[in-house]
């Protein structure tokens, strides 16, 4: 027989300890009133990336020097799609902060803009950003978004001392990066390519890094995706698919590309085990990070098209700003004057305290002499006009599989065309969901 | 002799799997958490060149402005209230429904599979909250938790009431015991098996759950132990020291717990075991 005696007064403790918390909790919780004294404060939502947590409290700070009766309070979101999925919620329970980040390009679109957000076109910061950037914030004649920050290039990190080494220059068409990796190949020291399947959506880069080139052949092909006329299985699409093929078949890849991680791709590239890794600009703040002697041994070129007129850097465009239908009144107008707060010049030189890996959108931002050459690099290629958005930005189909199809090419499970094929099949299905014309 | 000699081999396979499975992967958190950016990065069995454990465990806690101690409040509130909660309620509805028979209980029975049926919709539960005004409140949070725990532990109360003699509780209303008397100090003592066992897999489930405060309690003021773990990853940069250390940090408290505790918890499987 148990005792009965000690497990009551147990109980009895956790039930009076847990009265006690929730009285405790119910005075704490919930006491940010919106404007005591003549202040307003506004909430603002970013994501808790430790880069842009950072950045964001000195834009708050230097915010609220300037604008003394407002008061600025920090949530934060994680990324990804429990990030899309809270979002969503908060926007459709009409919960969301006054001013929030999220994605631009398709998530942007998939999030009801005409519906949940407040225009901002009249704002006078929205002259200063690059006209190729607004369509991505944009519904019809509105935009809607304000750039948080920089834009995120993806093309090929390359490892500047093995290039020096043998002598190599950077390829500007494909088959001079072909040329380039079979002499590193020769050579035997590194690998010429390294891959990265352990993160499967390392994978995609040689399919969405090149969507700048197709563009650059034929103009109208994102248009024409999104009305089902043009396909992945056609040219000159599927060159992204033959090109990962080819890099396979070639044996460029290193041996562990199958497992290996992110992580690993960065280190390798590097500290020089990999000529090449094809990812996202984000990484050269991982190799900052990480490798802070190796940084200057790391560059970015964009991915080679099959033409050398057509080789374009393919950029992903930065996050923005939005202000949700909710917020209304006073905390409005503060929220519109955060919003162009960050777009000023200083607001400009917080994100770039907070690190950057990309060009800026906005003209009033310009990137310093600090920042790592590879990243200097990729600004050369927007100014000289040799850059373009990634398709996400112009065609809201994005198939959810594309990471495993990427993957089966390049480790030479599937053909080139009958992983594009699929990928084509995936997409449908995504058409399809989304109500597009024409399919 | 053999026969000993057998056990003795068997007993050291099931050592050593239990290192494999349960040290290894603590060690391998253990180093991680010890290392720098650089090398925790790589994801390695190896011994930290630097030994950085305590730096990484104060940046970790400095990190916005000591942002994990108010979730180590949070999450043991809320953990503590709806397993508190859940364990009253649940021995209770588990006593009446396998005692009395009849078209209330049946009904009764029925909501309770389909609270393990039916999966909860976030949109409308936030609804509801905000409409009762319990939205963003931890109260809220605790009565979501004790929902979505609810239904399991009554069928665990339930199974568990039937092996106790109706007898007993006859002679305690013979001797002049009403009903609450009758289950506070006769039936819920007998429980004491089942209740540590919905303790502790209850306990384990609050104090995990990512999602449910991330769409029900939003907000710093509110964040959990969970989703501070999300401040140290990000697609292409993460400080994998960091989450290492954090992950530590959360997993310790239960750890000591369990230490301390052992002994009960596992009397009171035990007799469950021996008695069912």
């Amino acid at each position: 027989m148990i005792e009965p005696k000690p497990l009551r007064r147990n109980l009895a403790a956790l039930a009076a300890l847990s009265v006690a918390s929730i009285a405790m909790t119910g005075c704490s919780v919930g006491s940010f009133g919106s404007s005591d004294d003549g202040k307003t404060t506004i909430t603002f939502q970013n994501f808790n990336a430790a880069d842009a947590v950072k950045a964001s409290k000195q834009m708050i700070a230097a915010f609220e020097e300037e604008n003394p009766d407002i008061t600025v309070k920090l949530d934060t979101i994680p990324g990804g799609s429990d990030g899309d999925n809270l979002v969503k919620t908060q926007l459709s329970t009409g919960d969301m902060d006054d001013v929030f980040a999220y994605n631009s390009g398709s998530l942007f679109q998939a999030i009801r803009p005409e519906q949940n957000l407040v225009p901002l076109t009249e704002e006078s910061w929205v002259e200063t950003v690059a006209p190729s950037y607004l369509p991505a914030v944009s519904v019809g004649e509105d935009v809607y978004g304000a750039p948080s920050g920089t834009s995120s290039p993806g093309g090929v990190l390359y490892n500047k001392t093995v290039y020096e080494r043998l002598g190599l220059s950077v390829p500007t068409a494909w088959d001079e990066f072909r040329a380039n990796n079979e002499k590193i190949l020769a050579d035997g020291e590194v690998t010429p390519i390294e891959q990265t399947y352990g993160d499967s959506w390392t994978a995609q880069m040689f399919v969405l890094a090149d969507f700048a080139n197709i563009a650059a052949a034929e103009p109208t092909w994102a248009a024409e995706y999104t009305e089902n006329k043009a396909h992945y299985a056609d040219e000159p699409a599927l060159q992204s698919f033959t090109n990962q093929q080819q890099a396979f078949d070639d044996g460029f890849f290193n041996e562990d590309f199958a497992s290996a991680t992110y992580d690993d791709g960065v280190r390798a590239v590097a500290t020089g085990t990999a000529a090449h890794y094809p990812i996202l600009s984000g990484a050269i703040s991982a190799v900052e990070q990480n490798y802070p002697e190796n940084i200057d041994d790391i560059g970015m070129f964009a991915l080679p098209a099959k033409n050398a007129a057509d080789t374009r850097l393919t950029v992903f465009l930065a996050s923005a700003f939005y202000i949700p239908k909710s917020t209304t009144g006073e905390k409005l107008a503060a929220a519109k004057k955060f919003v162009a707060f960050t777009q000023s010049a200083k607001g400009c030189s917080i994100f770039l305290e907070g690190g950057v890996s990309g060009p800026f959108v906005n003209s009033t931002c310009t990137l310093p002499d600090s920042v790592p050459e590879a990243v200097q690099g990729l600004q050369q290629y927007v100014d000289d006009g040799k850059s373009g958005a990634a398709l996400e930005y112009l065609s809201p189909l994005k198939g959810p599989s594309l990471p495993q199809l990427a993957v089966e090419v390049g480790s030479g499970i599937r053909p080139a065309a009958s992983g594009a094929q699929l990928y084509d099949e995936d997409v449908k299905k995504q058409a399809k969901q989304l109500g597009l014309a024409g399919w | 002799m053999k026969r000993r000699k057998s056990r003795w081999v068997a007993g050291s396979i099931a050592i050593v799997l239990s290192v494999v499975v349960f040290l290894v992967p603590f060690a391998f958190i253990i180093l991680t958490a010890s290392k720098s950016a650089t090398e925790a990065s790589q994801f390695a069995f190896t011994w930290p060149t630097q030994f950085m454990l305590w730096d990484n465990v104060l940046e970790v806690l400095q990190t916005r402005d000591f942002l994990i101690l108010r979730a180590f409040i949070n999450s043991t509130i809320l953990t503590v209230s709806s397993v508190a909660i859940m364990v009253v309620l649940a021995a209770m509805m588990g006593y009446v429904l396998q005692r009395r028979r009849g078209a209330w209980t049946t009904a009764a029975t029925y909501m309770v599979l389909a609270g393990l049926i039916v999966p909860p919709a976030v949109v409308p539960t936030v609804w509801v909250l905000q409409s009762i005004g319990l939205f963003k409140q931890m109260s809220g949070m605790i009565l979501i938790e004790v929902t979505f725990g609810l239904s399991f532990c009554v069928l665990l109360f339930r199974a568990f009431v039937a092996t106790i003699p109706r007898e007993l509780d006859e002679a305690a209303t013979v001797d002049g015991a009403g009903p609450l008397r009758v289950f506070f100090l006769v039936v819920l003592p007998l429980l004491k098996p089942v209740v540590v066992t919905v303790i502790v897999v209850q306990s384990v489930a609050v104090f995990n759950d990512f999602s449910g405060p991330l769409y029900f309690l939003p907000g710093d003021e509110n964040a959990t132990v969970q989703a501070t773990l999300y401040n140290f990853q990000s697609q292409t940069l993460s400080q994998w020291n960091l989450l290492f250390t954090d992950v530590l940090l959360i997993t310790v408290p239960p750890l000591v717990l369990y230490i301390f505790f052992n002994r009960q918890i596992v009397e009171g499987m035990v007799s469950g075991a021996v008695k069912g």
